[in-house]
């Protein structure tokens, strides 16, 4: 059998060379070209300046929305991330208790499927101050709960946290998923055999479900983080960063550097940024998953 | 073991992937070799086209900012592409229609990258100065000596969208900003005049609030709309136009008292309550229904609703005042003036000739079309006819009558400052509108934003 799949590496080359190039064409040439930009002066029309690494040092020393945006990006990288032990609970439960979990599953699934426009508009709406109809503010006030009433995406200390709601709202069905998917996955044989030698419920869980789910978890944790560094899509639509940059996040602050304000190398100089912190994470979050999948191997 | 058969499947569906995704790259390829030899191609398209341009197959891409369908600007549009493609069958005319903040986003994307439609808008002064620079639009001097469309714009508007001689794009209105006010509104809340001074306007704002009527429609999530109003106590406390200019030139910063003034009248506006809740995350469009469907007493924007206002469920019972005067400073007759938005054609253009060809019949008809749908106000063109007699709303011919009044203005504070500075600018006015900030430290904000953008 290993003699049959052993090819020889010049075929190998050839058959990972389209990939490899598409690869490079699309991801790695724009990342090379926007680190390049990121040290010119450039409004993106007129001919540019190199500048060195001046706009990195604006960026961190004299741009009062930079560090704000970031700290929101990655407090939200780390709710989401937060998300997926509670998907995995529930992930257990479901596969446990219910005989066929799959429509539940689909239906928790929902929100995935539906475009992120239209899930920012319909939360736009639910948070409308209870004056223009919004929904979640007419419910509290009619709990007598007046005094909870805000105005969910203006005011600059919980508009923020409004945002993160709905994202986590909309990507528990898919993380869940995943999940649950990962736990299906596990032969039953497994839990036969604990619970012949007295390991049931939760204590199977710890010994069984956890050690065997790390890679399906890893992969969630991965997905949930670099999704949110690169959230833009849903606070675009429902506060454009606003107000007055409150709800910024590093994608948003890089669109509104380049795109509005005509600093082109400067929102570079953000993106490379950007690419430089997923990188670390996505590393460092890979080296403490293979420590813990040897310590349960 | 696998057997020889399993081997050779396997081998199969390998190479038949290989060669699928090598056929994907050879498109990719193709692609960019037709797109390669379309360009030298089309310079001898539009060379041909200048010899016998009814018979060559045109397309031209025309970006426009009229999305509402029921604005009778969107149905000048229609009507003026369908009549030019009715007489020239070879010209196909692509509407790219957007809204404001979409289209100056896809615009700034477009021209990054140089592909810039034939036909896009721009707005005027600082705003559309980094295009010029770029070389991206054709100069329309020579089309606008064809068929006297130069002699048709009022004098000195074309001004506004030159440089070093050369027009640039052709504006398709002349605004002033107003105040609408709704005037059944007014009765309800037992206000009897507008207001004239910066006082009165507030106590009228706590008198709606009290009888539970938005006193101000706004749409802050598109931040340029507080910030016209905002330039309007600039214009009157700074006593007259040309604070920014001032600013530019050296002459003042601002931290002058006349800003730091202008920050507390607007707050003192907000403190009251005389914005919609949640403003900041309302969009224009849907600010501006607050007062089309009659919940908001009064909205300050461009003379360009008036057609709109008419049109909407509130016709007919709205008028127009002048913005007031401010702890007694500034002439009413001083206005926020709003050099339209300009029709400028791609240097780069495949169909030069033909897309100066459309636009020259397009901007020569536009004021015509306007007054015939009712919306001749604030049109950049002289027009003949005469408004009370084509069956205009009363709201109308007071709107135009605030235009008699002009003594000059402001242009808005992104047609003057460059975008860098607009953009800190709009996001320290849209924060005004959640939270109290002390005025030093908005024009202190101002004044580092414009030093390290200069």
């Amino acid at each position: 059998m290993m003699k049959v799949l052993k090819v020889p590496a010049r075929t190998i080359a050839v058959f990972v060379l389209p990939c490899l190039l598409l690869y490079v064409c699309l991801v790695f040439v724009p990342i090379v070209v926007s680190i390049y930009t990121g040290l010119l002066k450039w409004d993106g029309l007129t001919p540019s300046n190199f500048i060195g690494l001046g706009n990195f040092k604006d960026m961190f020393f004299n741009d009062p929305i930079f560090w704000p945006s970031v700290r929101r990006t990655l407090l939200y990288a780390v709710a989401s991330m937060l998300e997926i032990p509670l998907c995995l609970l529930m992930a257990i439960l479901l596969n446990r208790y219910l005989r066929k979990a799959n429509t539940l599953v689909s239906i928790y699934f929902t929100p995935v499927i539906l475009s992120v426009v239209i899930i920012g508009q319909l939360w736009k709406t639910i948070y409308n101050p209870a004056s223009m109809g919004g929904m979640l503010n007419g419910v509290l006030t009619s709990l007598g709960l007046e005094s909870w009433t805000h105005n969910w995406l203006t005011e600059p200390n919980i508009a923020m946290f409004a945002l993160y709601f709905v994202s986590l709202w909309q990507y528990f069905g898919y993380h869940l998923l995943i999940q649950f998917t990962g736990v299906q996955n596990i032969p039953d044989e497994l839990y036969e055999a604990a619970k012949i030698d007295g390991a049931d419920g939760f204590k199977a869980d710890r010994y069984i479900t956890l050690p065997l789910i790390v890679p399906i978890f890893k992969i969630s944790i991965v997905l949930a983080f670099i999704g949110s560094l690169q959230a833009f899509d849903l606070v675009m639509v429902m506060t454009g960063g606003g107000p007055a940059h409150a709800t910024d996040v590093i994608s948003t602050h890089m669109y509104n550097s380049s795109f509005l304000s005509f600093k082109y190398g400067y929102g570079s100089a953000i993106a490379t940024f950007l690419v430089a912190v997923c990188l670390v994470f996505t590393g460092f979050i890979n080296f403490f998953f293979n420590k813990l999948e040897k310590k349960y191997n | 073991m696998i057997n020889k058969k399993t081997k050779r499947t396997f081998s199969f569906v390998m190479s038949a992937t290989l060669a699928l995704s090598l056929a994907a790259c050879g498109n990719a390829n193709n692609k960019e070799d037709a797109e390669a030899t379309k360009a030298p191609a089309s310079t001898n398209d539009t060379a041909a086209a200048t010899k016998a341009p009814s018979e060559e197959k045109v397309t031209i891409t025309f970006q426009n900012i009229y999305p509402d369908p029921a604005a009778p600007s969107t149905q000048m549009l229609k009507a003026l592409v369908e009549e030019y493609t009715a007489a020239h069958p070879n010209v196909t005319i692509e509407l790219d229609t957007l809204n404001t903040d979409q289209q100056k986003v896809k615009l700034k994307t477009q021209a990054a990258s140089k592909e810039v439609p034939d036909i896009t808008i721009v707005n005027p002064a600082a705003q559309m100065k980094p295009f010029v620079d770029a070389g991206l639009f054709a100069p329309l001097n020579d089309m606008l000596d064809q068929n006297g469309l130069k002699d048709t714009y009022q004098e000195g508007l074309l001004d506004y969208y030159s440089f070093d001689n050369n027009v640039y794009a052709l504006p398709d209105g002349n605004n002033i900003e107003v105040v609408y006010y709704n005037k059944e509104l007014f009765k309800q809340a037992g206000i009897e005049k507008t207001p004239t001074t910066f006082d009165e306007m507030l106590a009228d704002v706590k008198i709606l609030k009290e009888k539970g009527i938005t006193p101000l429609a706004i749409g802050e999530k598109d931040s340029w709309t507080g910030s016209f109003l905002f330039m309007n106590i600039l214009l009157r406390t700074n006593g007259g136009p040309g604070f920014l200019q001032d600013v530019m030139d050296g002459k003042k910063t601002f931290e002058d008292p006349a800003f730091i003034e202008a920050v507390d009248a607007f707050q003192q506006l907000v403190q009251a309550g005389a914005f919609p809740d949640g403003a900041t995350s309302i969009d224009a469009t849907a600010g501006g229904n607050i007062f089309k469907t009659g919940k908001a007493a009064m909205w300050v924007i461009g003379s360009w609703e008036t057609g709109a206002v008419d049109a909407s469920s509130v016709g007919g019972k709205v008028g127009a005042f002048q913005f007031p005067t401010v702890n007694g400073k500034g002439n009413p007759n001083e206005f926020m003036l709003a050099p339209g938005s300009g029709f400028a054609i791609s240097a780069n253009s495949e169909h030069l000739d033909a897309t100066k060809e459309f636009l020259n019949f397009f901007t020569l008809n536009l004021p015509k079309k306007q007054f015939e749908l009712k919306n001749a106000v604030g049109l950049g063109q002289k027009v003949d006819g005469d408004l009370k007699a084509a069956g205009y709303s009363d709201l109308a011919i007071e709107v135009a009558e605030l235009f008699n009044n002009v003594k000059g203005g402001d242009l808005a504070f992104d047609n003057t400052m460059n975008p860098a500075t607009a953009q800190v600018h709009l996001s320290s006015i849209q924060n005004l509108f959640v939270q109290k900030v002390d005025a030093a430290q908005v024009a202190k904000e101002h004044q580092t934003a414009f030093e390290a953008n200069k």
